[in-house]
C-alpha cells in the first residue's frame, strides 16, 4: 500500500482492537447481567424493556454517534469529561451500539431454556452463586453468540467513531474511519488494503469464537 | 423451623395459601394442615386442574405466594423431582454431581454419593453421556439420582411415571420402592397411576378445585371416600345412588332401581337416599362359591386386557359396573361379551353414604 506504511497499519489495526475489546468487554459486563435479569425475572414493565432492547439492537450506529456526539460536546451534558475525539469516547460509544445486542441475545438464550429450569435447579438446594454459574455454563453458546454478535457490530461500525473520534490522526483512528477517510481522498487501493486488513480481522474473531461454538456444541 | 414441626415429621403445612394467576385464570390453594411423617411415602391424588403439582411446589418453597412460615421443614433437605425433569448441559455424571455444588462433602465422599446414586437408579453406565440425549426413562432415573444424591429428608415427586411405558414404570417403581425402603426418606407424590400409587402410598391426600378433601391411611381413604367425586378419583369405580329400603342384622338394603337392591353394612336409616360405590375388584362375578351375597343378572359389555388385568364392563339395570379378573385365567378366558352372569358382593365392602340435602 503505496504512502501508508506498515507500522502505521499496525498501529491503526492495534487501536481498533482495542477500542473494539475494551467496548466489548463493557458490553458484556453490562448486558450479560440484564439479559439475565430480563429473561429470569418477570416484572411490571418488563415488556417495555423487552422492546427498548429490540429497537437497540437495530440502532443505527450514526445514531448513537450522534447522541454521543451531542453529549460528549464540549457544551455537551458530559462535556466536561473530555471524551469527545477520544478512545474513551469511542469506547463508550460503541459499548451502547453492542449493548442491547448482548441484553438481547442473551436474554433469547435464557427464554430458550425449559420454563421450569430455573426452578428444578433451585429445588437441589444449590446456593444462588452456583445458580448462576450453572445458568451461564447452560446458555454459553448464546453467550459466544452474542460475542459474536456484538464483535461484528463495533468492529464494522463506522457512523459513531467517525462522529466522536473525529478520525485524529495517530490519536482516534481505526480501521474504518480510516477507511472512509481514503476513499473520500480517492485512495482506492489503500482503502481496498486496508479494508482487507479489517475483514480478515473480522474473519479470524469470527471464525476462531464459531469454532469454540461449534465444538462446545458438538460435546 | 425445624422446632415448630411434631416428632415424627419431615414436613408440615399449616394455613398454606397460594395464588396463581389472576383475574379469570385465578388459582387459589388453601391447604389448612397437612403433615408428612418421616419414612412414609403420602400419595396426593386429584383430578387434573386440582392444585397437586403446586401444592408439591409450595411444600418444596418454589411458589413465592406461599407465606415461608405456612411450610415448616426439618434439618434435611428438602427436594422436588418435576414432571418433566431438565438436563443440565453436561454428562450424567456432572447432573448428579452439580446437585452437590457448594455443599461441604469432602470430595471423596462425594465420589462415593455420585457413583452410589447412578447405581441405585441402574444408571451407572451412563455416568459419561450427554444428558441431554438420553431418553425420557433415562432421565427420569437421572432426575431421581440427582434427587437421592443430596440424602433429602423429604422427596417431593410430580409424577414419576409418566410417560413412561408399562415395564418401565415397572422397574422404575421397584427401584424407587427399594430407595426409599433403604433410605427412610418422607416422599410425597403426585401420581395419576392409581395402581402405582397403590403400591407405594401409606397415606393418601386428595385435592379438589385447590383444597384438600380428604386425608388418611391409604385403605381408609381408598374404601371409604367422602364424597362421589372422590370415589371416583380413588378408583371407586362402581356407584349408583339409591333409597334404603329396608335393614337387617346390621345390613342396609338400598334399593337401586326396582328389583336392583345392593347390601351393604354402612350404618343407615330406612327411607335415606344413598350413594354406594363398591371397588371393582370388590364386585365379585358369582359362580357358586357363595361369594359374598347375589345382587343380580348383569350381561357382559365388554372386556379389555393390559396383560395382567381384565376389565370387565357389565350392564345390570340401567347401570354400568366393573370388575376385574386375573387376565388369561378362570373366567377371563371363558367369559365372552354379550354372556349374561350372576353379580356378587360382600356387604362390608359396599361404601354407602346418605345423601345430605347440602351433599
Amino acid at each position: 500500500m503505496e504512502g501508508m506504511d506498515l507500522e502505521k497499519i499496525v498501529e491503526i489495526t492495534l487501536r481498533t482492537l482495542w477500542v473494539c475489546g475494551c467496548a466489548l468487554l463493557a458490553a458484556l459486563s453490562i448486558g450479560i447481567p440484564i439479559g439475565i435479569a430480563l429473561g429470569s425475572r418477570r416484572f411490571r414493565g418488563r415488556s417495555l424493556a423487552v422492546s427498548t432492547v429490540n429497537a437497540g439492537m437495530g440502532a443505527p450506529p450514526v445514531v448513537v454517534g450522534l447522541g454521543c456526539y451531542i453529549l460528549f460536546a464540549r457544551s455537551g451534558l458530559f462535556g466536561g469529561m473530555g471524551f469527545i475525539y477520544s478512545l474513551s469516547g469511542m469506547i463508550v460509544a460503541q459499548t451502547l451500539i453492542a449493548v442491547p445486542l448482548v441484553i438481547g441475545i442473551t436474554l433469547a438464550a435464557v427464554g430458550s431454556l425449559d420454563e421450569e429450569w430455573s426452578l428444578q435447579v433451585r429445588t437441589l438446594g444449590i446456593g444462588r452463586g452456583w445458580r448462576l454459574w450453572l445458568l451461564v455454563r447452560e446458555i454459553r453458546m448464546g453467550l459466544l453468540a452474542a460475542v459474536i454478535a456484538a464483535l461484528g457490530g463495533i468492529l464494522s461500525e463506522v457512523g459513531a467513531s467517525q462522529m466522536v473520534g473525529g478520525n485524529l490522526d495517530g490519536k482516534t483512528r481505526v480501521l474504518t474511519t480510516a477507511i472512509m477517510m481514503k476513499t473520500s481522498m480517492g485512495q482506492w487501493e489503500q482503502a481496498a488494503g486496508l479494508a482487507a486488513v479489517l475483514i480478515g480481522l473480522t474473519l479470524l474473531v469470527a471464525g476462531l469464537l464459531t469454532i469454540i461454538q461449534q465444538s462446545g456444541r458438538a460435546r | 423451623m425445624s422446632d415448630e414441626l411434631s416428632s415424627g415429621a419431615a414436613l408440615a403445612a399449616k394455613n398454606l395459601r397460594c395464588q396463581l394467576g389472576s383475574g379469570s385464570n385465578r388459582f387459589d390453594l388453601a391447604v389448612d394442615s397437612l403433615e408428612l411423617r418421616a419414612g412414609e411415602v403420602l400419595v396426593i391424588l386429584g383430578p387434573n386442574g386440582a392444585g397437586k403439582s403446586t401444592l408439591l411446589r409450595a411444600l418444596a418453597g418454589l411458589e413465592s405466594t406461599v407465606a415461608k412460615d405456612s411450610v415448616q421443614r426439618g434439618r434435611g433437605p428438602v427436594t422436588l423431582v418435576f414432571q418433566r425433569p431438565a438436563a443440565l448441559s453436561g454428562s450424567a455424571g456432572f447432573n448428579v454431581r452439580a446437585a452437590l455444588l457448594g455443599k461441604r462433602v469432602a470430595e471423596r465422599e462425594r465420589r462415593e454419593r455420585v457413583a452410589g446414586a447412578l447405581a441405585r437408579f441402574d444408571i451407572a453406565h451412563l455416568v459419561d453421556h450427554n444428558a441431554k440425549t438420553l431418553s425420557g426413562g433415562e432421565l427420569r432415573r437421572l432426575a431421581l439420582a440427582r434427587a437421592f444424591v443430596l440424602q433429602p429428608e423429604v422427596l417431593l415427586l410430580d409424577e414419576p411415571f409418566d410417560d413412561l411405558d408399562a415395564e418401565g414404570q415397572r422397574r422404575l417403581s421397584l427401584d424407587l420402592e427399594q430407595a426409599i425402603a433403604e433410605t427412610s426418606v418422607a416422599v410425597a407424590m403426585v401420581t395419576h397411576d392409581l395402581r402405582r400409587a397403590l403400591l407405594l402410598a401409606d397415606r393418601i391426600a386428595v385435592l379438589m378445585r385447590g383444597r384438600l378433601v380428604q386425608f388418611g391411611a391409604r385403605d381408609e381413604v381408598l374404601q371409604q371416600p367422602d364424597s362421589v367425586e372422590i370415589a371416583r378419583t380413588v378408583g371407586m369405580t362402581n356407584l349408583a345412588t339409591g333409597t334404603v329400603r329396608r335393614t337387617t342384622d346390621g345390613t342396609s338394603w338400598v334399593e337401586i332401581s326396582e328389583g336392583f337392591e345392593i347390601p351393604t353394612s354402612a350404618s343407615l336409616t330406612v327411607g335415606d337416599s344413598a350413594w354406594i360405590g363398591i371397588r371393582p375388584e370388590h364386585l365379585k362375578l358369582d359362580i357358586g362359591r357363595g361369594d359374598g351375597q347375589p345382587i343380580g343378572k348383569a350381561v357382559v359389555k365388554s372386556m379389555v386386557s393390559d396383560g395382567l388385568a381384565t376389565v370387565v364392563s357389565l350392564r345390570i339395570q340401567e347401570q354400568t359396573f366393573t370388575t376385574h379378573l386375573l387376565s388369561g385365567r378362570g373366567l377371563a378366558r371363558r367369559l365372552r361379551p354379550g354372556d349374561s352372569v350372576s353379580l356378587a358382593v360382600s356387604p362390608d365392602q359396599v361404601h354407602a353414604r346418605a345423601i345430605t340435602p347440602d351433599a
